[in-house]
């Protein structure tokens, strides 16, 4: 069973501010089940691409129709990659949960390109699972609201995290 | 949050990580973004940073997944676009 569900948004602030939020986005109010986030590799390409690997830790926190199903979920881990193409002021990022896959995959890819000093963001979410015909409906549903709550959320927080960045900017005189 | 710290999953790593997260984000913004570096300057932190990480994550059940992950190519082939089949 495969799902995908689409997101566009346009943030205000320019690609360097945005891309910069992306990369210190946790911790944020938004995010209180995010524990941790950690860079496990980072170069740039021959091309001038920058490549980066990040391993973030979250509180499990999954549907209660589901706890029947799998007991008690502690917590969940997810890879995250990402490529900055500065001279194009392009950002790709990938994330995908690295455990409790076989109850559900969860791959979400986001694009943040420069327009006229705006970004303009894209997701596309893919939820995918083995269980069957029974439960398909539940986990459709459950994953749209789901989608919906968090690319709300996660915005949200970019926001806050921006605006950290540049009342950090405004108290520095360098 | 305000002055909450972005936190290592192993606590031992977290001022390190800071340390790292500093240093890259004055390079990304000042010189990355602008065309003027591609090479890492923040190698120092960097070697302190991950050789923590590194050994604590040994540690955790994740490595042989997270091993696994660490080889995909997620955005080769135009990534999800191409895939989709909606």
């Amino acid at each position: 069973m495969v799902l995908w569900h689409k997101n566009a948004h346009v943030f205000d602030n320019d690609f360097g501010t945005v891309s910069l939020a992306f990369f210190n986005r946790y911790p944020n109010p938004y995010a209180v089940h995010v524990l941790s986030i950690d860079t496990l590799s980072r170069d740039t390409d021959s091309e001038g691409l920058l490549h980066t690997t990040r391993l973030i830790k979250k509180t499990g926190k999954l549907p209660r129709w589901s706890k029947t199903l799998l007991g008690k979920i502690t917590d969940s881990w997810i890879i995250e990659h990402s490529i900055v193409d500065p001279s194009n002021m392009v950002m790709k990022t990938f994330t995908k949960n690295l455990d409790h896959t076989g109850i559900m995959t969860v791959e979400e890819y986001t694009t943040y390109r420069s327009d006229s000093g705006r970004t303009l963001v894209t997701s596309q979410v893919k939820f995918s699972s083995g269980f069957g015909v029974g439960i398909k409906n539940r986990i459709e549903e459950w994953s749209r609201t789901k989608f919906d709550e968090n690319i709300k959320k996660s915005r949200l927080g970019m926001t806050f995290v921006m605006q950290q960045l540049q009342n950090r900017r405004n108290v520095c005189t360098c | 949050m305000g002055n909450a710290m972005s936190a290592s999953f192993a606590p031992e790593c977290t001022e390190l990580k800071k340390q790292y997260d500093d240093c890259f984000n004055e390079w990304y913004s000042e010189k990355f973004l602008k065309g003027k570096s591609i090479e890492n300057e923040c190698s120092k932190q960097w070697y302190a940073y991950t050789t923590c990480v590194d050994a604590n994550l040994v540690k955790q059940g994740i490595k042989p997944a997270l091993d696994e992950a660490r080889k995909e190519a997620p955005f080769e082939n135009g990534g999800a676009i191409e895939q989709q089949d909606q």
